[in-house]
């Protein structure tokens, strides 16, 4: 299930395999599928979006910096049924657009890309940003390394960020 | 102060709205209170503006909001923190618009009119234009400073009323709490510089605020945290621990660990049980400063959990503060308290503020989901009141304030709404 887009091409190129798994890993964040999500990530996985582009977060503060750990404990929240603020859970949509390549070496690859996030729930809420990929590329299916995102309205004030962004 | 703005046209009954058991839903929702709150609490009463460390180096400047005000808060070449009315004394123009930097002069760009950081006026453009009015000009019209503006242990309040009490008489008991945060810091310390979280919340400020020293909602509102995460760090049932809530008068009230944690007398419990040797550098320095004693009395009581009346909230190691936008919409501001020189703890510090608050934190973002939904049932006129009696029976009173020693207790609750009340019906 958890590369049911990157495998679903056997002969599609590189680049069309790393696409495939953001928009894997963008759709199971929008559908709440929680625990799929969780699965994509390696044990030295980073998913963190800071409030400012080149901060140094030995010393600032980040919305979000979860190892991991952290990354199990938010999904078991969510998957609680009493994770007030995603009850019911948002109705999401979103685009992911711009890809380029910023970095690759023997392990992974590095994807920048742009993306903007339709949510829903008591009212729309738009969100937008870019995010930063980088994907382990050493196995047989692709796995999520780190993945960062930089919003446009980092600054804030942010309405509540209690999905998976 | 009289202001030609001020007039309000038909005011609520105030002392009617707040019952000593209960307090009428209109507090939170009604527009005229919200004008009336800006004047009589966020005007004329102290307020929190910022902390010193915010603006560590001669030149440095943060700009805040309280109320309606834009503030500029900047350390001068003197030394001294000025808090100045962010606003261009020609005609009105907000003169600063970062939230923080550092700048010897405020030019803005409007007509070019410059200000020293401490509020002078340093140069108009073409000044000939002004003929032999110029220097009287140039002194009243340096940049606005709050008329009265005092600090503890770092934190700055200011008034925009010129009479007032003290902000020590203001503070009263909860000097005490300040007190036990800085006991944490080597130097007596803190830092507030890690940056601010800024969650919009669709809440009416006071349930922003007073939902912090509610003792009754944890095992509900964060039931996924316990269940899902990890159980809570002593128990959330009032029978079975020592954990008291206080109201420490003049509106400041706590939830108060401190004698469940010298019953354990185990250090860090409010710090995730982290082992001691762990943080070898952090104890070494308190040991240092304060012998091992206090050090160990320090880390087993840990910090406050207090609210100091009205947009305080010193959070354990966390701090946080409330903007007011309209009746239902605020903005909540948290940040890490750091430990002044001691990376080893503040590093581990901000990774629980990221986990704990904040727009996507474990359990601020459901106390905001909360909120919200309180303030949808309040919109009702079906239900006027809204219940506070809890422990009413069981209070006591001791030389710390009115204690109840059951944790449920809507004791806070009751001290925050005397205050209320009173500074809301006596302009």
């Amino acid at each position: 299930m958890r590369s049911e887009a990157a495998q679903s091409a056997p002969e599609a190129t590189i680049e069309e395999r790393w696409k495939s798994f953001i928009y894997l890993e963008a759709r199971l964040a929008d559908e709440g599928r929680y625990s799929e999500w969780e699965a994509l990530w390696t044990d030295d996985a980073r998913y963190w979006v800071p409030m400012r582009e080149g901060q140094d977060s030995s010393s600032e503060l980040s919305y979000i910096n979860d190892n991991r750990g952290r990354i199990k404990s938010r999904v078991a929240q969510l998957n609680s049924g009493a994770r007030h603020a995603q009850t019911p859970p948002s109705m999401m949509r979103r685009l992911v657009s711009s890809f380029e390549l910023l970095d690759r070496d023997d392990r992974s690859v590095t994807i920048g890309s742009n993306f903007m996030l339709l949510e829903y729930r008591m009212e729309m809420v738009t969100w937008g940003g870019r995010s930063i990929h980088r994907i382990d590329t050493s196995g047989r299916d692709l796995r999520l390394i780190a993945k960062t995102v930089h919003l446009v309205n980092a600054s804030g004030p942010l309405k509540t960020l209690a999905f998976l962004i | 102060m009289t202001q030609l703005h001020e007039t309000t046209a038909t005011e609520p009954d105030i002392e009617r709205l707040v019952e000593p058991h209960r307090v009428h839903g209109t507090v939170y929702t009604s527009p005229t209170i919200f004008e009336l709150e800006l004047e009589r609490i966020f005007r004329d009463g102290w307020v929190f503006v910022a902390h010193d460390s915010e603006v560590p180096e001669m030149g440095d400047y943060v700009t805040k909001r309280i109320g309606r005000e834009s503030l500029i808060v900047s350390r001068a070449k003197d030394g001294e923190v000025h808090v100045l009315a962010n606003r261009c004394t020609h005609r009105g123009n907000r003169l600063c618009n970062a939230e923080k930097g550092s700048a010897r002069l405020f030019r803005c760009p409007y007509h070019g009119w410059t200000f020293g950081n401490d509020g002078t006026l340093k140069a108009v453009p073409m000044k000939v234009g002004y003929a032999e009015r110029f220097s009287a000009l140039r002194e009243d019209l340096a940049l606005v400073h709050l008329p009265r503006v005092d600090s503890y242990g770092g934190f700055i309040f200011a008034s925009l009323a010129a009479a007032g009490p003290s902000l020590r008489d203001h503070l009263g008991r909860a000097t005490a709490a300040i007190d036990r945060l800085l006991d944490l810091s080597p130097t007596r310390r803190i830092n507030l510089g890690a940056g601010w979280m800024k969650h919009e919340q669709n809440a009416n400020w006071k349930m922003v605020m007073e939902n912090n020293v509610d003792g009754y909602h944890a095992l509900f509102t964060h039931q996924s945290v316990y269940d899902s995460i990890k159980p809570a760090k002593v128990s959330h049932q009032p029978s079975k621990v020592r954990v008291l809530v206080r109201d420490l008068g003049n509106g400041h009230s706590e939830i108060d660990y401190s004698q469940e944690y010298e019953k354990l007398d185990e250090e860090f419990v409010w710090f995730g049980r982290t082992p001691r040797d762990r943080l070898a550098r952090y104890v070494a320095a308190l040991e240092d400063a304060y012998g091992p004693d206090k050090t160990h009395h320090s880390l087993v009581v840990g910090p406050p959990h207090t609210l100091i009346f009205p947009n305080l909230f010193l959070a354990e190691m966390n701090i946080m503060t409330v903007e007011l936008i309209g009746p239902g919409k605020s903005i909540a501001y948290t940040t890490a308290a750091l430990i002044e020189g001691q990376p080893e703890i503040n590093e581990r510090m901000l990774r629980r503020t990221e986990g704990a608050m904040g727009p996507a934190g474990f359990l601020i973002a459901d106390d905001g989901e909360i909120g919200m939904r309180n303030q949808l049932g309040l919109a009702s006129r079906a239900v006027e009141w809204l219940e506070l009696s809890r422990g009413v029976e069981t209070d006591e009173t001791d030389e710390t304030g009115v204690i109840n020693y059951d944790k449920s207790a809507e004791t806070p609750q009751r001290g925050f709404w005397r205050e209320w009340r009173r500074v809301m019906a006596e302009p």
